[in-house]
């Protein structure tokens, strides 16, 4: 057991460079997190938009107010980069893209990935 | 139960699985979500309730949810393995998330029951 407590430690924060894989593996992390706290918004909203034509209303304008879209562009690019970093996953799962090279530009693609959809997603909402 | 050689009951290879069935399934009906919203925004109350009230309709979205729960369920798991140390406080934070993912399924199935009528 010494041998294993004295091996050393080096976590010079600074100095360390997590390459874009653990970037994105760390954000699949966090942003499945965040979805996973958000649920029940989604819940409200749904059960808010089913009651009553006055529920519905509410639901729509919460929705279209200003933090109400604000939330929604976040929450969109959020999911969207959980998604295809989720999907990098999948795929690395049967063997596709493991390769350094490969798996370095399917991580930076996932950003890029997200990025277009909320591009996409402002564009359809504002 | 059968222990392997790490101790742990069971492989993990069913919540891997499961982990990686409920993604593909959420991500499916997200994108049917999507692509019916664009393809026929909602415009009214009486559209929306009237296309959820739908049986096949609220049965995927069941069957959504449960994959929504599940899938953090394994997930939220994972993150607390690996970043909360002592065993009493992982307990309690998995007890909580348990408990509050099955809130969220009883509430769920509230909603989704209610809105068939």
């Amino acid at each position: 057991m010494d041998t294993v407590k004295k091996r050393p430690v080096y976590l010079n924060l600074f100095k360390i460079h997590l390459p874009v894989g653990g970037v994105v593996s760390i954000a699949h992390r966090a942003t499945g997190v965040v979805l996973a706290v958000l649920f029940p918004l989604g819940i409200y909203l749904l059960q808010l938009s089913l009651r009553d034509p006055a529920g519905f209303d509410r639901a729509t304008s919460i929705l279209s107010s200003v933090s109400g879209r604000i939330t929604v562009l976040l929450v969109t690019w959020i999911f969207a980069q959980h998604f295809f970093s989720g999907v990098r996953h999948l795929f690395m799962d049967i063997d596709v893209g493991v390769e350094k090279a490969a798996a370095r530009r399917s991580a930076w693609l996932t950003w890029v990935g997200s990025i277009i959809i909320v591009l996409l997603a402002a564009v359809w909402i504002i | 139960m059968i222990r392997g050689a790490t101790g742990s009951v069971g492989s993990g290879l069913g919540e891997w699985l499961l982990q990686r069935v409920t993604a593909l399934y959420i991500g499916a009906f997200a994108l049917y979500l999507l692509f019916r919203l664009i393809a026929a925004p909602v415009s009214d109350y009486v559209a929306w309730k009237s296309w959820f009230a739908a049986g096949g309709i609220r049965i995927s979205f069941a069957l959504f949810v449960a994959s929504l729960l599940i899938h953090s369920w394994i997930g939220m798991r994972s993150v607390f393995m690996d970043y909360v140390k002592p065993g009493w406080l992982r307990f309690a934070v998995s007890l909580l998330t348990a408990t509050g993912l099955l809130l969220l399924a009883v509430w769920a199935a509230d909603v989704l029951i209610q809105g068939g009528r």
